[in-house]
């Protein structure tokens, strides 16, 4: 069955496609290369209006095969309905691959809200934002080993430093 | 239902506006520059005496356990910096061990508040990435159910704010039990249909799980009725009360832009002038069904945005009381009733991301389901976006000058909740 | 009455305390039955009949806990904090006229000492602010001063529009020129009526009242100059609250309301007790149902509005007493 999913805009895909060199924009939004993160985000902020800052989730993936081990940083930026246009309100995704051990500049000096999102990810996940304003962890203590999130970071195994 | 054309602006203040990116928002509110949140105090006057105030986590005022680190210059703010992760209980890294049946009563502790929304959040996701359609009946009782529960959420924050402002043996007290009185009503309507008085359970993958039993619908109109006829209280108390338009008049003007770049929505933004609401902009379950009237208020400051949710109060007890005159018949679920927990299985691997109007503003599921046959019917990673981080990442933004007795308006007016901030 | 006057004081000083504490005592079940009444609950029930037992129940509580002093907190200055508060609060009463001749000490300036014996209570506040070595304490114990000094004006003025229509400082006198219903809470109509409403209203802020409770701001402040209190040390300061609160109404009911006079319907020690209790309750409903002011809000109203109002209605009282 297909995902249930709106669309994503028409402007911007076109937009990406020019701009990143993909073929494809998929659902889930563009893979941006890091190096070219800050200016795609700013030029989504303020060519393409997208204001509202909605998420930043950084999901861990172990080593497999040829691939690193990584983290997938997924941020998704909203637009507001147009006052004049008519245009709904609408969502952009767009995604980073970022190798553990290596960092993804930070999107805080471009949406406000990104600064306590991506402290949040590093914390939680691990994912390095270099440039980030403020990076202390956010909900874990800061002398907590490791990173619960991480799919290494077993249940199982009981890997539980409770104090 | 794009936008509408005009906006259900009630508001003293008549403004002009401005459009930001296609965005109308009140020019008076649109401030050139924001507070820096990680100022730095040795740039600060060097006579001045600044004395750090930790407020929290155990602190009558802040929302739970939020420790809110303050500078004070005298009783003015210099600089406030929020600290979270109190109540952390690691609910992401639980759901990737969980079935998607088992999440749902995971979910329902992060928003104490409002547990409805979050089993109705992060269903939906689960249904997006299934490609699964509620059937009609479980979509209006999914809007009637948000909605009461957004009265009862607001009721909390409505009257929680009078505790901060009021202090909890005085006046203040006084609109918190009035507001827990109408919550008590609320409850009561869900215990009858659900059996529990928090821990719901009713959503489930593909629709609902409890249906409407006899005479509910009935006993729910008369219930909002009675909780509309008393919302005029509550806004006599905060609205013909001079101490409290003292207190919170002018107090934490939030720029709209400095919202949406934090993220922060719901009563906030339209707190702030913003006609923004996903239930009418992105219309789910049955909210295409009803025209919702959405309040805006231009003032931007608490009183406004207390105002805004006691309007939202009424308008959603007109919604749900629409909808409660015409539930359609039908079954309440789109998938067979769930035996095994492991039942339901998302095997294609989609990211799926849905987001709801929660009372606090966005309320969203970022999921990224399994590809692996493997792990089993788990999410691979599940984020749950919640409104309460976003709204209380414009406390630093807020709090500089202002007084320490201001910090616990702003705090009550943001109306955080901590259960879902640390999740 | 006792013959020796020094046994008179005594006695009726000991029996005034005794019975204002039990009183002062039995008001703080008085006010949660009041705000349970206010607020669709039905406060304390479970002790005793209508819950009467509660207060005894509350004590014995407070008196079994451990008296916590903080390892940094000035130990002299703090263990004396909450003795002196109460002292404090206890002086006025014996210049409060409860009846004819049934006052501990008629003195000639009995107004001027009953409020600045209740204004002594901001050394100890503060000092248990200072000595609790806490940040919340310390602002606490700041505000308080800053409000105490502020208040005290126009609680001084306000108290002195009955001083200069009775033309005497005396309390008993006071009372004596309201002989007959003319209250000065009603008589002269302009300055009598808005100097009992400015009085106590002042009162209020004094004894750290909703809306002017700033010091304690449990809101904001957790608790206060008492944050660091425990068991009797902190009952002390809530039973001063208590008596402060009473007192101030015994002051008003006595400057304003005819003291225990009550024109046709005879005199006695009744009147001035129900006209207290009538204004403590009076206390107690804005309390229940009003919010708090800011700190800075608060210190705007006194000096911009009370001080001047206050100053012009005792111009109005002279002016009315030189004229009729």
């Amino acid at each position: 069955m297909p995902v249930l999913q709106p669309p994503l805009p028409e402007d911007v895909v076109t937009w990406c496609r020019h701009h990143l060199g993909v073929e494809d924009v998929p659902l889930e939004g563009p893979e941006v290369p890091r190096e070219r993160l800050t200016d795609f985000a700013r030029a989504l902020k303020e060519q393409h209006h997208f204001w509202f800052f909605v998420y930043c989730a950084a999901a861990h993936f172990p080593a497999a095969g040829e691939l690193p081990d990584r983290t997938l940083v997924a941020y998704r930026v909203r637009r507001l309905p147009h006052a004049t246009l008519g245009r709904p309100t609408q969502t952009f995704p767009f995604r980073v691959w970022v190798p553990t051990g290596e960092s993804s500049p930070s999107l805080a000096g471009i949406w406000a809200g990104a600064d306590g999102q991506e402290r949040e990810q590093s914390d939680l996940v691990g994912t390095v934002f270099s440039g980030h304003p403020d990076p202390r962890r956010l909900m874990m203590p800061d002398d907590w080993p490791g990173h619960p999130l991480r799919r290494d970071y077993a249940i199982e195994t009981g890997h539980f430093p409770w104090r | 239902m794009a936008v509408s054309a005009a906006p259900a602006v009630s508001s003293s203040l008549a403004t002009r506006w401005t459009e930001v990116g296609g965005v109308r928002v009140p020019v008076e509110l649109v401030t050139p520059g924001w507070p820096d949140p990680h100022m730095d105090l040795s740039t600060y006057d060097p006579e001045a005496d600044l004395m750090a105030l930790n407020m929290g986590p155990q602190h009558p005022s802040t929302h739970g356990v939020l420790r809110v680190k303050v500078w004070l210059d005298g009783e003015t703010v210099v600089k406030a910096i929020p600290y979270v992760g109190y109540l952390h209980r690691g609910v992401e890294k639980l759901c990737e061990k969980l079935t998607y049946v088992q999440i749902t009563p995971i979910v329902d502790k992060n928003d104490y508040v409002s547990p409805m929304m979050n089993e109705l959040a992060v269903n939906m996701a689960f249904e997006a990435a299934l490609g699964v359609e509620p059937p009609p009946r479980a979509q209006v009782l999914r809007t009637i159910l948000a909605e009461i529960q957004r009265i009862a959420s607001h009721l909390i924050s409505v009257g929680t704010w009078g505790l901060d402002m009021g202090g909890a043996i005085g006046g203040g007290a006084t609109v918190f039990l009035y507001c827990m009185r109408e919550r008590e009503l609320i409850l009561d309507l869900f215990e009858e249909l659900t059996g529990g008085r928090f821990h719901y359970n009713t959503h489930t993958v593909g629709g609902n799980r409890h249906d409407l039993p006899a005479g509910w619908d009935r006993k729910a109109i008369e219930v909002l009725d009675r909780i509309v006829a008393r919302s005029e209280e509550y806004e006599r108390f905060l609205v013909d009360n001079p101490i409290c338009h003292q207190r919170a008049r002018g107090i934490a003007v939030i720029d709209p832009l400095l919202a949406m770049e934090c993220g922060a929505s719901g009563p906030i933004l339209r707190g702030s002038g913003v006609d923004f609401d996903l239930r009418r902009d992105a219309p789910y379950a049955a909210y295409d069904q009803v025209e919702l009237r959405v309040p805006v208020r231009t003032e931007g400051d608490a009183l406004a945005r207390a105002l805004v949710r006691i309007d939202e109060l009424r308008e959603s007890a007109r919604v749900a009381k629409l909808l409660l005159q015409g539930v359609p018949e039908g079954p309440i679920c789109a998938l067979k009733p769930v035996k095994l927990p492991g039942a339901v299985k998302l095997q294609e691997g989609e990211q799926v991301y849905v987001g709801i109007e929660s009372p606090r503003g966005e309320l969203g599921t970022w999921l990224l389901a399994n590809t692996d046959r493997k792990l089993g019917p788990h999410p691979y990673r599940l984020k749950i976006r919640p409104p309460s981080l976003h709204a209380l990442s414009l406390l630093p933004y807020l709090c500089p000058g202002h007084t320490l007795s201001d910090v616990v308006v702003i705090i009550g007016s943001l109306d955080p909740i901590l259960g879902e901030v640390d999740r | 009455m006792i013959e020796n006057p020094w046994l008179h004081g005594l006695v009726l000083g000991l029996v005034v305390v005794a019975v204002v504490m039990g009183v002062a005592a039995f008001s703080i079940w008085y006010e949660r039955k009041f705000a349970g009444l206010l607020q669709n609950r039905p406060g304390p029930t479970e002790v005793g009949p209508w819950g009467l037992g509660q207060l005894i129940a509350d004590a014995i509580k407070l008196l079994q806990k451990e008296q916590i002093v903080p390892a940094a907190a000035d130990r002299p200055l703090f263990l004396l904090a909450p003795l002196l508060v109460l002292t404090a609060a206890l002086v006025p009463l014996a210049v409060i006229p409860w009846g004819p001749g049934l006052v501990g000490a008629d003195l000639h300036v009995g107004v001027l000492f009953a409020l600045a014996a209740s204004s002594l209570m901001l050394f100890p506040v503060w000092m248990a602010g200072w000595a609790s070595n806490n940040k919340y304490a310390l602002l606490g114990g700041m505000r308080s001063v800053a409000q105490g000094i502020s208040y005290e004006i126009p609680l001084l003025l306000s108290a002195t529009v009955p001083i200069v229509l009775a033309q005497s400082f005396r309390l008993g006198d006071i009372v004596a020129a309201q002989e007959g219903l003319r209250w000065f809470a009603l008589w002269p109509p302009g300055p009598g009526t808005l100097a009992f409403g400015l009085f106590m209203a002042t009162a209020l802020a004094e004894a750290n009242r909703i809306p002017f409770d700033i010091p304690e701001a449990e809101s904001e402040l957790v608790a206060g100059v008492t944050v660091e209190y425990t068991g009797m040390n902190f009952g002390m300061f809530y039973l001063a609250e208590y008596l402060h609160t009473f007192i101030a109404s015994a002051l008003g009911a006595a400057l304003f309301l005819g003291g225990w006079d009550m024109g046709p319907l005879g005199a006695g020690l009744h009147w001035m007790v129900l006209k207290t209790l009538v204004l403590f309750a009076g206390i107690f409903w804005v309390r229940w149902s009003l919010l708090r002011l800011r700190s800075d809000q608060l210190m705007e109203l006194c000096w911009r509005w009370l001080v001047p109002g206050s100053l012009l209605l005792v111009m109005a009282a002279a002016l009315w007493v030189h004229l009729t």
